[in-house]
């Protein structure tokens, strides 16, 4: 499987970096293809060679980062069509709400599934900052228009049912405290990928 | 060909001069055989095919924090819809009007991996300035629709200058068309002013049009009035726009009494009907790209009094079509109004070539040719 992984940017010790890298370097083991399209914060990230990176400048200032993230996002889905030239890209998977707008447009048009892991949401952190209205509704679309929501834990999934009406047969608690859990994302993928091409035939 | 138009306002709803400019060249296009799409904002999604002009409304956010925010909101929703409808068929290109449309624009460009026009109707640093991070943005978009765009065209002559040095474009990429007006539009309407709902029949009226806030100069228009009526009794002034109505309303009351009249909303009839009916139109804006409301006074075979800046610099031809003031200078504009009321015959006379001017220069079958060879060559870069 060619996997497209969507982050904010890719940073060691960071939380999204951490969680994208070990899943990347998971499916890399059980014999896949990640990618990974960031934008390109300077920082160092350590990583397995096997995982293809691809990072970005953006030559755009936002007033917050609700305004950055939509036009990253917009450099991020030219990065991944780019690629897409070469080779087929078989499923993209966003982190949070920051790349969940690259995540569904890319989907709706290579027509490919769409994963979505939400860190947290803008309802359990309060609504304190700029446009966190906006925020939770590109959180709601994201999981709106997502195949598959992985949930970092079980108050997250809870928020996902609760605050953005989720149906439940869409999340999956994938907890990386927990061991296992990358298996869970590949399964995952597997079987929405299963019925897909059941689908098609 | 089949361009693809981002703007987020398309009749019937507009705030400014884009929704006229695009429903003017979007029609002229399908008129010309091609095969335009708009996607503009709507209350809801709905679709609408007018004058051979498909148009798709798509619903923004109501939890924005501001418009830069709201835009941002729109053109991903804008851009979901064009990728929807790629699905059953092609675009060439990708059209943005101004920078509100920057966003989505350029998310469609990098996913369809089209060419993307960009025309600029005014820029931040002109309307406003640059004093907050809130400004600095929306000129960053403004920079970074020129810096995407494979063409960019701006509307006014003296503007391209200003595109070209607010964001360092390369002079290559950027072109000059003006704007047109539809004389059809102008020549099919019938002219049922109730002159009395607005002026004595012995009052001439002098017409203001615009948006009123300081771009547009209303304030040095009223300035003005005093000295006018001093010299010119007979002088009516009509202040017809949205905006600070009622703050410069306030203050010309106080200088002009019920010599100055702000009827509120007016419908783009009436509109039409005040153009033709005033002894002149007065445009006192300190800023103005194009100014749309000379060419449309002019079709109306009334002459204009404007500020010498921008656009105005070329729609408006001093003592021949109207007459140029030095913008934001009160003195010049009541020099000017004077004259022209002064002598209505000499008035009328510049309104007549005013007319002819616009029939010779600024028609949209003219606009759109050119245009069409803008998109021309975005395809072949």
């Amino acid at each position: 499987m060619r996997i497209a992984f969507l982050v904010k940017n890719f940073a060691d010790g960071d939380d999204l970096s951490e969680y994208v890298k070990s899943l990347a370097e998971y499916v890399v083991e059980k014999g896949h293809d990640p990618l990974v399209v960031s934008f390109d914060d300077g920082s160092d990230c350590t990583v397995s060679e096997e995982v293809e990176i691809e990072r970005f400048q953006l030559h755009f200032d936002g007033d917050s980062l609700y305004t950055w993230a939509m036009m990253m996002n917009n450099e991020m889905k030219g990065r991944v069509m780019e690629k897409m030239e070469n080779e087929e890209i078989d499923l993209i998977h966003a982190n949070d709400w920051t790349t969940a707008p690259g995540g569904v447009t890319l989907s709706k048009h290579l027509e490919k599934p769409l994963f979505l892991t939400i860190h947290s949401t803008e309802n359990m952190r309060g609504f304190q900052g700029q446009n966190s209205g906006l925020i939770s509704e590109m959180e709601w679309q994201g999981c709106f228009e997502a195949d598959q929501v992985f949930a970092n834990n079980e108050d997250v999934k809870n928020s996902l049912l609760f605050d953005l009406d989720m149906p439940d047969e869409k999340a999956c608690v994938a907890d990386p405290l927990h061991e296992g859990w990358q298996e869970k994302v590949l399964n995952c993928y597997r079987e929405i990928l299963d019925k897909r091409i059941e689908v098609e035939v | 060909m089949k361009p693809l138009f981002f703007t987020w306002e398309y009749p019937p709803y507009k705030a400014g001069g884009i929704a006229a400019h695009c429903e003017d060249l979007a029609t002229t296009l399908a008129d010309q055989g091609h095969e335009p799409v708009v996607i503009t904002y709507g209350e809801e999604e709905e679709i609408e095919v007018r004058d051979g002009v498909e148009i798709h409304r798509v619903p923004s956010s109501n939890s924005a924090d501001n418009t830069l925010s709201w835009a941002m909101h729109l053109g991903h929703q804008m851009e979901k819809k064009a990728i929807e409808l790629s699905k059953n068929r092609s675009f060439d290109l990708i059209h943005a009007h101004d920078w509100m449309a920057v966003p989505g624009a350029t998310g469609v460009k990098k996913t369809l991996g089209i060419p993307m026009v960009f025309t600029v109707h005014s820029t931040q640093k002109g309307r406003d300035g640059i004093n907050s991070e809130y400004q600095e943005t929306i000129h960053n978009l403004e920079w970074y629709g020129t810096y995407e765009a494979e063409e960019i065209i701006t509307v006014g002559r003296e503007f391209s200058e200003e595109v070209k040095h607010n964001y360092d474009v390369p002079e290559e990429k950027v072109n000059y068309i003006p704007n047109g007006v539809d004389l059809e539009k102008f020549d099919n309407h019938t002219n049922n002013l109730n002159y009395s709902d607005y002026a004595m029949d012995w009052e001439q009226i002098v017409l203001f049009v615009g948006r009123m806030y300081p771009q547009k100069g209303p304030g040095h228009l009223i300035e003005a009035m005093p000295e006018i009526l001093e010299e010119k009794p007979q002088a009516k002034f009509v202040m017809c726009g949205s905006g600070a109505t009622e703050h410069y309303k306030g203050i010309a009351k106080e200088v002009a009494g019920d010599k100055v009249h702000f009827p509120g909303y007016v419908s783009d009839q009436e509109l039409l009907s005040l153009m033709k009916s005033a002894e002149m139109t007065v445009a006192p804006s300190v800023y103005e790209p194009f100014g749309i409301v000379p060419l449309e006074a002019a079709a109306c075979q009334t002459a204009t009094v404007g500020s010498y800046t921008g656009g105005m610099k070329d729609t408006i031809v001093h003592e021949y079509t109207g007459l140029h003031t030095y913008p934001g200078d009160h003195n010049s504009i009541k020099n000017q109004v004077t004259r022209a009321l002064e002598d209505p015959g000499w008035t009328d006379w510049m309104g007549d070539n005013a007319r002819e001017r616009v029939e010779d220069n600024f028609r949209w079958e003219q606009i759109t040719a050119w245009t069409t060879g803008i998109y021309q060559n975005a395809l072949d870069s």
